[in-house]
This record gives structure tokens, C-alpha cells and sequence, in this order.
């Protein structure tokens, strides 16, 4: 959590990814927080709590934290297994991203993400260069915040040399403000 | 003033043509002139027919309003771009050298002086087809992402403005991971401390105590 970057909005969404913990402590008038009608909850019971809250708790031994669904063992063996088929949108947003938060927890989950951060670049690079068409499709939409917005960078990217030739680049537009 | 997300990644493309403008050319006179001063040193005296070298926007200027024949580079003529590439499109080959700038001069005198140029069409043709080859190539040279470096030379400056948001993003993101998976296992961080990464961290280390500590 101290290496977050304080002033980036993609890594304070992030750590709103929800992760399971387990109380160590018993919680007098808390019962609300845990959804039940009690009063008091005991340690041992299971709350998933947003990673910025579990992470703090953790360190000063309130709850245990546990790895979240997105990296169980289960989870990386199919980011491993096929890499550029996984809906990493559906999975989380901002996928890449809490995997960093979470990295400091788990130590496989550097060399996980990494592997398929790999693959998925070199597919985007390709569809940045080549153009979207139905077989990029269903990847495109599986991208998280991270990859769309590093395809969309790309994209201009390769646009501008195109478009500067056709002289383009020089028009003046209208604002979008503008209606 | 608005910074667009473009301009924050790189150069835009009538910047680099801009700074191709500041490129040497020589030209051929066609009217007696004295020497001129610029800021960036004299140029002439222009004496019909003796060449003279002189940047690229002068040279445009000079023959909008008819005062010279610019006369194409060496790379820039039909036979030379042919043989590049032939030797481009050879499977395995490195790169072949170009002027830092050769699209933006290419594209430059192929609008304002076609009518120096041999073949211009052909030319132009070929400029496409380099560009295509070698763009091919950089997505090739993409394989060899990592965390630590990536070597490609004789790339011109507008290629590497067109990869740059890509080298950039994925070389900080998997530059994260790595420093990640170094900090949880040791023997990984040692090893990657072997390369660049300890001059870094020890110069952060004397940077920081030493503004701590200003005595």
C-alpha cells in the first residue's frame, strides 16, 4: 500500500477490489458491518473486506487476509494456461493493478501477471499496427483499464504518421464542445 | 495551455517535421544573392550554378518563390531506395541506415519539389514500401521485450514516435512486476542487480540521505 501511487485514480480503484479475511478478534457493536443482525461478531468469522481496509487491518493484526479469488492457484493456472483468452474485464477492471497491490502478499503473482502481460502487449501491438477485425474483436473486449488504454495510445500512435501524410494533421477542427 | 494525451506521449507528427526542417540540403541557385544571416549561422553567397548547402525550410522557401533547384539526397533517389529495400526484406537482417529524418524529409520535397526529383512517383512508392517493411520488423523486434532493455538501431525518430507508447507503457509495467518478484525472492533481485539496477539504488540511497542530512 505505501508503494501505491497516492495521486493515480486507476490504483485508488484498484484497491477497492474486494478480498476475503477472517476476523482474529471479537468486534463488539460491529454485527451491522458484517451484514447479520448481531451485536457482536467473533474472530474467525469471514468478512471480505475492500483490499485498502483488509491491507491495514492486516498489518496491525485485526483480520487475516486472504489471496484473493482473481489470484487463487486455481485462477493462475488458467492466466498461464491461455493467456490471451482470459476476460480480464469481467475479472476486474483493473486487474493489472491490484495484482500489484496484492504482489507484496503473494510471490506468484509477479511471475503470473508478468507471463501473460507479455503475451497480451505483443496481441495488442499486432492489432494496434494491423487494425481491429472480428477474431480482435473478443479480445478487445476482454481487455482490463491497463491494456485499453495502452491499445488506444497505440492506436494514435500509429495513426499519426498516416494522417500526417494525407495532411491531415494540420486541420483545424472544431472543439467537441462545441456543438 | 491543454496538453493533449498525445502530445504528453511523444512528438506529434508536425513537430518532427518542424525539426526535419533544421536538416542541411543543397540546392542549386538560380539567382544571384548575397549571403544571409540566420540565427543559426550565414548561409550563401547563392551564385548561380554553384551548389550551396542550406536548411531544409530555406530551401522550400527558396523554391516556392522559384529561386532554386533542390537537389534530392543520395538515398532519396530511385535506385538507392530500391536496393534498401531488397536488402530490408531479407529475412533476419538488421535495419538499414537511414537519415534520422528520412520520412519527414522524404514527404517534405516530395510536396514542395517533385519536380527535382527522378521518378517521384516511384520514389514516393518506395518510401511506402520501406515504411511497411521496417514497421513489420519493429513488431518482430517486439518478441524481444523485456524489462531491461531493447536494442533496435537505425530506427528514424518518426518509428520510434510511433512505438513509444508501447515501449514505454509495457517496459514501466513489467519494470513493477519485476521489482515486485524482486523484492519477494532474492536470489531473482541479485541477479537483476547485476545490470543497471544497482547504480540506481545506491545513487538514490546517497541522494536521499544526503538531502536528509544536509551537513
Amino acid at each position: 500500500m505505501s508503494k501505491a501511487g497516492y495521486y493515480d485514480i486507476d490504483d485508488i480503484l484498484a484497491v477497492q477490489e474486494r478480498v476475503p479475511c477472517v476476523l482474529q478478534v471479537d468486534l463488539d457493536g460491529l454485527g451491522s458491518a458484517s451484514g447479520g443482525g448481531a451485536s457482536k461478531v467473533y474472530r474467525n468469522s469471514r468478512w471480505t473486506l475492500p483490499f485498502w481496509m483488509a491491507d491495514r487491518l492486516n498489518e496491525e493484526d485485526y483480520v487475516d487476509m486472504e489471496v484473493s479469488p482473481l489470484f487463487s492457484k486455481r485462477a493462475n493456472r488458467m492466466y498461464a494456461a491461455s493467456p490471451e483468452s482470459v476476460q480480464l474485464r469481467s475479472i476486474s477492471q483493473h486487474f493489472y493493478q491490484f495484482g500489484l497491490q496484492m504482489g507484496d502478499l503473494v510471490p506468484e503473482i509477479p511471475h503470473v501477471l508478468r507471463n501473460m502481460y507479455m503475451q497480451r502487449v505483443q496481441k495488442i501491438a499486432r492489432i494496434a499496427q494491423q487494425g481491429q477485425n472480428t477474431e480482435a474483436f473478443d479480445f478487445v473486449q476482454s481487455l482490463d483499464r491497463t491494456e485499453a488504454r495502452l491499445l488506444k495510445q497505440c492506436q494514435q500512435a500509429q495513426g499519426a504518421i498516416p494522417e500526417w501524410q494525407q495532411n491531415k494533421a494540420y486541420a483545424l477542427t472544431k472543439a467537441s464542445a462545441i456543438p | 495551455m491543454a496538453i493533449t494525451t498525445r502530445q504528453q506521449e511523444g512528438f506529434t507528427m508536425p513537430e518532427l517535421e518542424y525539426m526535419a526542417q533544421c536538416e542541411d540540403i543543397t540546392i542549386v541557385p538560380l539567382h544571384r544573392m548575397e549571403r544571409l544571416e540566420l540565427m543559426r549561422g550565414s548561409v550563401g553567397p547563392f551564385r548561380p550554378p554553384q551548389k550551396t548547402q542550406v536548411p531544409l525550410w530555406l530551401a522550400v522557401m527558396l523554391k516556392r518563390s522559384n529561386r532554386c533547384r533542390i537537389v534530392a539526397p543520395e538515398w532519396l533517389s530511385y535506385e538507392h531506395l530500391h536496393t534498401l529495400c531488397k536488402r530490408e526484406d531479407q529475412p533476419d537482417s538488421m535495419f538499414t541506415k537511414l537519415p534520422l529524418h528520412y520520412l519527414e524529409i522524404a514527404h517534405i520535397l516530395l510536396t514542395n519539389a517533385e519536380d527535382d526529383l527522378v521518378d517521384s512517383q516511384g520514389v514516393r512508392r518506395l518510401i511506402q514500401d520501406l515504411r511497411e517493411v521496417r514497421q513489420s520488423k519493429t513488431r518482430e523486434g517486439l518478441r524481444m521485450l523485456n524489462s531491461l532493455q531493447l536494442q533496435m538501431d537505425n530506427l528514424s525518430i518518426a518509428e520510434i514516435n510511433e512505438i513509444r507508447p508501447l515501449f514505454a507503457h509495457s517496459f514501466d509495467m513489467l519494470r513493477r512486476l519485476d521489482e515486485l518478484a524482486g523484492t519477494s525472492d532474492a536470489s531473482r533481485q541479485q541477479s537483476q542487480n547485476l545490470f543497471a539496477d544497482q547504480s540506481y539504488s545506491e545513487f538514490d540511497d546517497t541522494f536521499s540521505s544526503s538531502y536528509l542530512n544536509p551537513e
